[in-house]
Order: C-alpha cells, then sequence, then structure tokens
C-alpha cells in the first residue's frame, strides 16, 4: 500500500507495489528448464544421428588412409523442439497469470518463438535441399558464398544456432521480466556459444558420436544452473510473502 | 499584458486517483495489465468491502474496467486500466515528481 506520507514515500510505495507485482508475474525458471533439457537433448540427437563415411579427398589434400566426413544433428529437432518449447512456455504463463489472480506479458515470448521456428524451419528446409556440402567447396547460404572452413562461416553457423534459437528468447524474457539476473545469465550463455568450443579439450574426438557433448552439455547445463537459481530464488520468495 | 502565475504542482493531482488505496490499484492494474480482486485484495491488505468501493469510485470515473466471469465454479473479478486510467496515473507520477522537485529545488521542474 503507498504511504500517504511526503511525496518520495508514495512514489516509494509505488515502486514497493511494482516490484510486488513483477515478483509475482515471474515464472523464469521454467522456460530455462524446458531450453535447458531441450539443449542437453541435442546431445542424445547427435549420438543417434552421427554418422561417419569415407569420401573422395579434395584436390591437393590427399591423407594417408582417405577423408572421412562426419555429420551428426536432425533437421528436425529444434523447429519442433522450439515450437513445443514455446507453446509449453505460453500454457504455463496462462494457467500461472490465471492461478495467481494477475496478468503475464506472454505475447512476446509467443512471437519471438514463433519468428525463431519459422527460421530454423526455414534453415532445416534449406539443408535438407541443398545437402550436405562437399569438402573444398564454398557453401552457398541463402547467396552468401562462404569458405566451411573460414572463421567467419563458422561464427555465422554459431550464431544462426543456439545462440538466435535460445540467446535471443532469453534477451526477451530478461526485457519482459525486467531482470538484471537474466541479462547476466543471457550474456553468459551467448558468450558460450560464440566463443568456438573444440571438442578437443574435452578428450572427445569430432569423429566420436559423442562429440556434440561439449558444444551442448556446457550451455545445457548453465541453463539448467539459471533454471535452479530461479527456481529457489522463487522459493525463497514466497515464503517470505507468507 | 500580465504573467500568468505558475501554477503549483499540488494543484494538478486528482483527487479521484491521489487517494492512497486508488492509487495502489491504480498501480497494480498498470504493471499486471490485468489483476484478479482476490490478488489486489492480498497485495493491498484491504478487506473485499473495502476494495469494492473504491473499484467503484474508480470505475465511475471511468479509470479501470471490471469484468465478472466464472472459472470452473469459482466467480471470479478481473480488472484492467482504461486508456483514461493508463493517463491518470502516468500524469499522477508526474505531478508527485514535479512535486518532490519543487520541495527540493523551489521550483517545478520543466514539462516531462
Amino acid at each position: 500500500m503507498p504511504s500517504s506520507g511526503t511525496p518520495r514515500e508514495v512514489l516509494a510505495g509505488l515502486g514497493d507495489l511494482t516490484r510486488k507485482v513483477r515478483a509475482a508475474q515471474r515464472g523464469t525458471w521454467f522456460p530455462l528448464l524446458l531450453l535447458g533439457v531441450l539443449t542437453l537433448g541435442g546431445i542424445l540427437v547427435g549420438r543417434f544421428t552421427f554418422k561417419i563415411e569415407a569420401v573422395a579427398c579434395p584436390a591437393g589434400e590427399a591423407a594417408v588412409g582417405g577423408c572421412t566426413l562426419v555429420t551428426q544433428g536432425s533437421a528436425l529437432y529444434w523447429p519442433l523442439g522450439l515450437a513445443l518449447a514455446y507453446a509449453a512456455t505460453a500454457f504455463f504463463y496462462i494457467r500461472r497469470s490465471r492461478n495467481r489472480g494477475v496478468g503475464s506479458r506472454v505475447r512476446p515470448y509467443v512471437l519471438t518463438g514463433i519468428v525463431l521456428v519459422a527460421l530454423a524451419s526455414a534453415t532445416a528446409l534449406w539443408s535438407l535441399r541443398h545437402g550436405v556440402a562437399q569438402l573444398g567447396e564454398p557453401l552457398d547460404f541463402w547467396g552468401l558464398h562462404l569458405d566451411p572452413a573460414s572463421g567467419l562461416t563458422r561464427f555465422l553457423e554459431r550464431l544462426a544456432g543456439n545462440a538466435m534459437a535460445v540467446g535471443l528468447p532469453l534477451l526477451v524474457l530478461a526485457r519482459v521480466e525486467r531482470s538484471r539476473a537474466l541479462l547476466l545469465l543471457a550474456v553468459v550463455y551467448l558468450a558460450v556459444e560464440l566463443v568456438p568450443l573444440s571438442t578437443g579439450w574435452a578428450g572427445i574426438p569430432f569423429t566420436s558420436p559423442w562429440s556434440a557433448l561439449p558444444t551442448f552439455g556446457v550451455p545445457g547445463v548453465l541453463l539448467l544452473l539459471g533454471a535452479l537459481g530461479f527456481g529457489l530464488a522463487e522459493l525463497s520468495g514466497r515464503r517470505n510473502a507468507s | 499584458m500580465t504573467d500568468q502565475p505558475e501554477q503549483h504542482p499540488i494543484t494538478g493531482l486528482d483527487d479521484v486517483v491521489h487517494q492512497r488505496v486508488r492509487l495502489g490499484i491504480l498501480t497494480v492494474a498498470h504493471q499486471a495489465g490485468r489483476v484478479e480482486f482476490g490478488f489486489l485484495r492480498t497485495a493491498l491488505g484491504l478487506t473485499a468491502g473495502n476494495l469494492s468501493q473504491h473499484l467503484s469510485v474508480l470505475e465511475k470515473a471511468g479509470l479501470v474496467e471490471i469484468e465478472k466471469g466464472y472459472e470452473g465454479k469459482r466467480a471470479r473479478t478481473w480488472l484492467s486500466l482504461t486508456p483514461a486510467g493508463n493517463r491518470a496515473l502516468r500524469e499522477e507520477v508526474a505531478q508527485l515528481k514535479r512535486l518532490i522537485h519543487q520541495i527540493e529545488h523551489g521550483s517545478s521542474a520543466p514539462e516531462s
């Protein structure tokens, strides 16, 4: 209740009320949990779609024993997983809003989700139609002729992958929930996604079926730790309020 | 031609909005977008009767919209701010800030 004291006290009381409503509206742990599980699921998808085949070496790069091409990942996993995650997040916030009696601003999540699912689906369609890039050949990605081995291409791949599909919704979530802690988590997550993580440090060679473990494991665990932290903070806030 | 005396910010405060319970209702409804009667009652620490009286004042002034319905067998009342309610709250907060400026600096702050 705002104080009936000085204007400064009245404004401070309004600020306290606003914070109370925001705390009741937040449900950050749920989307973080979903995104974390989805990301860790990428390790299993990588494991079960792992394919290694002998291919002709590009001119001038003949290797002893020939060249091998490693492919893994599913074009359906992220579009379907993201669609389900956004649908579940929207459902969760709407139910929570009804139960708690306080509206939520779920629309930006849903809109971001729709746009990202559409983008992920378009990329999946594109890669199905164009197939896997041949060794030594430039990669024609939406009209850009990219060298598959260049640092820029690898950065763009990382940017167009989970950095966009998971990092962007986290920024939207931080904005909508006015949460600095979530903004910090989103920035750390984006840094983890955009910094190249080679499999070497984990002792897993790229020819291993588990080579996706460091790529998805580190951000997945970060998201789950975030879900745990926000969940515990929410629990403790509710205990203090009651 | 004489200069108009500068109006004190206190004259810009609307009595309907400035009352502290109603100001609390408007603030919660503004942040929530849509808020249920029970949540408001708990957040503001009011009795149902007291809250109803303040809501009818705000509804008559056209500052809130009240929507009654059922969820299962449970009757629920939701309210949201009208565009006039949003404007009134914005104006009230601006006047309070001007008042603080006046108290601390001895002159009105420029219009924000």
